[in-house]
């Protein structure tokens, strides 16, 4: 890796910002075609020796709150957000934003991410559903939201390239069966199926075949228990790949580990053998022709007269602990943005660039999960196996997406873990011990009873994630003000964020469908929200609290017009013929699905026609006049 | 006894003064007849299971969180065994063979010699210390070219100096046999095990179906160990497309030497590249002949280590039955070789029920013991459907 | 050839089990440190010892309140014949949950603030994870049969089996799941 100070003026043919998921495989495949790639990663790049992740996994073992950025170290100079940095307002009420996001608006953005080499995908939980062909035409189909450029059936081929580059293991029969996903006739993942966990069985025996009425419509919903494809190493499949099969990926830095799920329970924040995928994987996979500079932070794109950008300009710094950058430039023939959506908005709104259509920054979208949680009567088997194995799915669809937001009712194996922060606090209950030195202290159960009584109550635990849709508004968005700036001198993001009435009538509606269920289940619900949690608010009369699902999304949406879109349905610039902004921030509906194989579809498929406009411009020079330069996808028929 | 050393002509290894225990062996010689030839791969099942429990024992009494290389280093090493066992059951599968693995006549106590071994060498239960790591070098050595028997030439029937000649000495039986029997590899593919069933570990096993595969299985077992000739990496960059690693016998003479092999070493060099810090007192200092019958009956450690022995018992169940026509119960026995971890661990850092064993700083053991009695209990509770069956069951 | 290895004849001879190692407290204040600690906790003294970190809990415990405060609760437990229910008094009571917490947990916990000024800590009365391993090591994970999130992870598709005493469940779905010839269907 050369030190990032020293590409002073280097020219190459793509430069990538973000050595995240998106940019890792645009690097990868571009590099594989033989153009020079040049990645700028703005935080360091620690975690890809084997050194280096055991030192995150000591950091994780130490840390209080295991938070998805737990184990990842501190950068002030590049800095990312954790969900622990929105706490109650003074007066307990509302919420005050204390880290590196500066929010404003009605309600907070609870959801992270990471800037580090690997980014965001360090943490994710490693959950690769397919979007439902309906996702992609929600102002159509219901009246809501913003509908793609593009549909299903043009991502499919670039589905199954996503699905071989992580590495899906999943059960692609019962995907069609239960959801009605089409595949390529024969398709099968490259590996088998996770096995579904003991929560899951207990709830197919109680449910499977059950029918809950959603309160809003009165629809009724069968509940069906659906195992979900996972970007983690199973059993391979031989029938995949025409019977060539499938070799799974190991870990970076240490040969011959994590080609298997062990079950470590982990997975966000961090996979300890990496049998779950991420980005580093597929960096192990680069070319010669990529390089990849970390500690790289880019401040701006650079663009010519003629509206063609030229490079970019970025501050070099050698120490995350004290942020002291010299600034550099340096030019490429594409410039692909690729630094998670909130950030690629962020660089692109300091540029002055890319928005012409003022969509910049806006429709910033996420999961809000609300969650649900109680105690079955009996033991479950919960903190084992990956965070979750199986989904109701039928909630994702049908005509009560006019009514309300739709979601996904994920099964969590992880009891209580992220609606009440067990075991530890089960531990501090049983002891006596409040959640301040200044609250009086309570009994304390000591010896086998305190053993006992503890293994009783989370053995017993059961948690639901309802992830809601949230559709595309406007008013959600990304914008910068000078008077916020992180240690380097760059803008910090400032969000605005709230939940449209869509979304919080699908949450009266999913709140109602959890009550069914712990019936159902014969479950005692421990569901609780309280008005001084940061994201509390109240919908006709009943108070809610939600969490982000860190799937941030929006924010440079692609469209058909370039009067209300920021990209095409390439991720290219509408306005800059050779800038692509690849990543979630793309999607202009957010979907039902966990959006990271979507992303991955779309960076893969981008990849294409970067290949495409890269060769147009090295074709050898043709001496008769030409027409003006025109945009390719208007130049084509 | 006294051991000379074979890597140096030093004495060693003279803590040890038990005899040997060792698995029935007629004489070593190229086998010419197919029974022969099961039974020399019967001998080098034996060989390579042998292995693991001192590589196990070595790695798991190193103190959670300390020498953590050293620590990867073993576990690399054991997977890498665990698939050698693998393949040579394949191996023996494919001729026509029966693999016996949950048979006290197969797992004998420690310390033990290896099979047609020249040397008695003891190959014992020993904590992370050199002594321990001396066994592996003395277990993984690279063949010297001398030794290597000429084509038709019959080995020294005192036995091998090296492993890479008890597999020579098999290949050049294989390779007689399979010319004057064609139909010698015509072993039933049903009871061999695939990529499907074992992974995870040091390259993937691949069914023997022929002399060729059967040769690439050899290759890779004796090149695993010792180093592709003349070179200190195994044969998986080659075999599996993977990335460059160390045979066995270099990783642990990286940690014999704390340092690590720098990009230009050869096995003549030694290794020359950054150090490779390791802390010899943070490791649980043991009794390498610890035996149950040392721990009094009824105490806490006591039923631990019998408790250890049972779920041992229940593992070369599962791995019998894995060779044995039933190759989807390797993915059950995974799981019981880590609850084995974690009994393992829980002795380790248990102090020695003797007092003054207790105040010299020696701990409990895991003794890796196996009688018909365990055996027969072990059967008792899988039949009954505890454990792993249960678990593959629910599984398929 | 060459093997590098530097064998010498006191190497060898240094076999089996050398010296014991420079004693950090003495194993009797250890075993006693147990002996409380399994009537706090619940779990034998093999499990607790099976931990590891019974001598380093233990340093951390007098390192946190002093030794005075903590053999005051040692000999106040054994005084109340190892019965916990029967500490008296705000500081043993405290510090009794702090040792099953930590036990529990690998987590020092904050004293209630009375209890902090009365034992005049010089440290600050927060929480924190006492050593990587002592989270590795928590015993929650154990009373329901667990294992922690993120270490000893129990194997491939150990999640799909019951807990102790429960009964074997089917893999919800289809109701035949061989692995045989499933693919996508083609709509």
């Amino acid at each position: 890796m050369s030190p990032a100070r020293d590409l002073d003026g280097h020219r190459y043919d793509v430069i990538v910002v973000g050595a995240g998921w998106a940019g890792s495989l645009v690097a990868k495949r571009l590099g594989s075609q033989g153009w020079r790639v040049l990645v700028l990663e703005a935080g360091t790049t620690t975690l890809d020796t084997w050194a280096g992740h055991l030192d995150a996994m000591n950091t994780f073992y130490s840390s209080l709150i295991k938070v998805p950025n737990a184990p990842y170290r501190a950068n002030t100079a590049a800095p990312s957000p954790s969900v622990l940095d929105t706490v109650p307002g003074k007066d307990g009420h509302g919420y005050q934003a204390l880290g590196y996001l500066v929010q404003d608006g009605p309600l907070p953005y609870g959801t992270d991410y990471l800037r580090a080499g690997g980014g965001t995908g360090m943490h994710w939980l490693g959950l690769t559903p397919r979007m439902l062909p309906q996702d992609f035409k929600v102002r159509t189909q219901f009246g809501y939201g913003r509908d793609w450029p593009i549909g299903y059936d043009d991502l499919q081929h670039w589905y199954c390239e996503a699905e071989r580059e992580i590495g899906v293991a999943g059960d692609a029969a019962e995907q069609t069966e239960e959801i009605g996903l089409p595949f390529p006739e024969g398709y099968v993942f490259p590996m088998h199926e996770i096995p579904s966990s003991y929560v899951d069985r207990v709830m197919a025996k109680h449910l499977n075949g059950k029918t809950v009425f959603d309160s809003c419509t009165d629809e009724p919903v069968e509940l069906r228990v659906v195992n979900t494809p996972h970007g983690r190493n199973s059993t391979p499949n031989p029938a995949y790949d025409g019977g060539r099969g499938f070799r799974p990926q190991d870990a970076v830095g240490l040969p011959n580990y994590g080609e298997r799920c062990v079950g470590n329970a982990s997975c966000t924040p961090i996979c300890p053998v990496q049998a779950k995928y991420n980005p580093l994987k597929t960096q192990a996979q680069w070319s010669r022709k990529v390089t990849l500079v970390d500690r790289a932070v880019v401040s701006r794109v650079l663009v010519a007269d003629n509206g063609r950008v030229t490079g970019v300009e970025y501050q070099a710094y050698d120490d995350p602990a004290t942020p002291v950058a010299t600034t550099r430039t340096v030019e490429a023939d594409v410039v692909v943005v690729a630094a998670h959506a909130i950030e690629s908005a962020r660089l692109l709104l300091a540029s002055e660039l890319a928005n012409s259509s003022d969509q910049v920054g806006r429709n910033l979208m996420d999961h809000p999960v609300m969650l649900a949680w109680g105690l079955m009567p009996h033991q479950v088997g919960p903190f084992r196996g990956p965070g979750s194995t199986s989904a109701f799915e039928r909630f994702r669809m049908g005509e009560s997406r006019r009514e309300h937001s739709p979601w996904r009712l994920v099964i969590a194996n992880w009891g209580w873990t992220w609606a009440a922060g067990s075991p530890g606090s089960d531990v501090a209950e049983m002891l006596g011990i409040p959640d301040s030195p200044f609250k009086p202290r309570g009994k304390a159960r000591y010896g086998p009873a305190l053993r006992e009584q503890l293994g009783d109550r989370i053995g017993r635990q059961v948690a639901f994630q309802f992830e809601l849709e949230q559709d595309a508004q406007p008013g959600n968005r990304v914008t910068i003000d000078r008077r916020h700036r992180d240690a380097l001198g760059n803008c910090r993001p400032i969000l605005s964020y709230d939940l449209s009435d869509h979304v919080k009538k699908g949450m009266r509606a999913a709140l109602d469908v959890s009550h069914q269920i712990f019936e159902l289940l014969g479950a005692e619900e421990r569901t609780r929200y309280t008005s001084d949690a940061p994201s509390y608010f109240e919908y006709e009369g009943t108070g809610y609290t939600f969490n982000g699902a860190g799937h941030g999304c929006g924010t440079h949406v692609m469209g058909d017009d370039r009067k209300t879109s920021v990209v095409d349905q390439w991720q290219r610039s509408w306005d800059h013929a050779n800038l692509y902004l690849v990543g979630c921030g793309s999607m202009p509906s957010i979907g039902t699905s966990n959006p990271s194989l979507t992303m991955a579809a779309l960076a893969l498929r981008s990849v294409e026609r970067i290949h495409q406009d890269l060769t147009e411009l090295h074709r050898p020079l043709v001496l008769r006049p030409t027409p003006g330069y025109a945009h390719p996808t208007e130049a084509r028929p | 006894m006294t051991v000379r050393d074979p890597l140096t002509g030093l004495t060693g290894f003279t803590d040890i003064k038990a005899p040997l225990t060792e698995i029935e062996q007629p004489p070593f010689e190229i086998p010419r007849t197919i029974p022969k030839l099961r039974y020399f791969l019967q001998a080098a099942l034996a060989l390579e299971f042998l292995t693991i429990p001192p590589y196990l024992t070595a790695m798991y009494t190193i103190k959670p969180g300390t020498n953590q290389e050293a620590w990867y280093s073993l576990r690399a090493v054991v997977l890498e065994e665990m698939l050698h066992m693998t393949l040579v059951a394949n191996l023996l599968n494919a001729v026509g063979g029966t693999p016996v693995v949950a048979d006290p006549r197969f797992v004998t106590d420690y310390p033990a010699k290896l099979p047609y071994a020249r040397e008695q060498v003891p190959i014992a239960l020993r904590g992370f210390g050199r002594e321990a790591i001396r066994t592996g070098l003395w277990i993984e050595r690279p063949e010297k070219l001398e030794d290597l028997p000429r084509t038709g030439k019959e080995p020294d029937p005192r036995g091998w100096t090296s492993i890479g000649q008890f597999y020579a000495t098999i290949r050049a039986g294989m390779r007689g046999l399979s010319e004057k029997h064609p139909d010698l590899f015509d072993g039933d593919p049903g009871r061999q095990v695939g990529p499907e069933d074992f992974y995870n570990s040091g390259g993937r096993a691949f069914p023997v179906t022929d002399l060729a595969s059967a040769l690439e299985a050899i290759e890779l077992i004796s090149e695993q160990g010792e180093g592709v000739p003349g070179s200190i990496y195994n044969p998986d960059d080659r075999l599996f497309g993977q990335a460059k690693e160390l045979a066995h016998y270099f990783r642990f003479m990286e940690v014999h030497e704390e340092r690590r092999y720098g990009p230009l070493d050869t096995p003549a060099s030694g290794p020359t590249g950054p150090a490779l810090p390791i802390d010899w007192s943070a490791a649980y200092r043991i009794d390498p002949q610890a035996k149950v019958a040392d721990y009094p009956v009824g105490s806490e450690v006591r039923q631990a280590a019998e408790h250890f022995n049972l779920v041992y018992a229940r593992l070369l169940w599962l791995l019998d039955l894995s060779f044995n026509g039933e190759p989807k119960q390797l993915q059950a026995a995974v799981p019981v070789m880590l609850e084995l971890r974690d009994l393992a661990l829980q002795l380790y850092a248990n102090p020695h029920p003797d007092p003054a064993k207790a105040a010299r700083g020696v701990h409990a053991s895991a003794t890796f013991e196996i009688t018909g009695a365990e055996l027969s209990a072990a059967k008792a509770e899988l039949d009954a459907g505890v454990g792993a069956t249960a678990l593959l069951a629910s599984l398929a | 050839m060459t093997t590098g290895v530097p064998l010498t004849a006191t190497a060898l001879a240094s076999a089996a089990t050398p010296d014991a190692p420079p004693a950090a407290p003495p194993a009797k204040d250890v075993d006693r440190f147990v002996r409380l600690s399994v009537a706090l906790t619940g779990f034998d003294a093999f499990e607790l010892h099976g931990t590891g970190l019974a001598e380093f809990y233990l340093r951390t415990v007098v390192a946190q309140v002093g030794r005075p405060a903590y053999d005051d609760l040692r000999k106040a437990l054994e005084q109340a014949g190892l019965d916990p229910e029967k500490l008296e008094g705000d500081v043993h009571q405290d510090l009794a949950r702090a040792v099953a917490h930590l036990w529990y947990l690998g987590v020092w916990p904050p004293l209630s603030a009375a209890v902090h000024a009365e034992l005049r800590r010089q440290v600050a009365n927060d929480a924190f994870t006492v050593a990587p391993e002592a989270y590795v090591q928590g015993l929650v994970w154990r009373t329901f049969h667990g294992h922690p999130q993120g270490a000893k992870a129990p194997g491939f598709g150990t999640w799909a089996a019951p807990p102790p005493g429960e009964p074997e469940l089917p893999q919800p779905g289809r109701p035949v799941r061989g692995h045989g010839g499933k693919t996508g269907g083609g709509r």
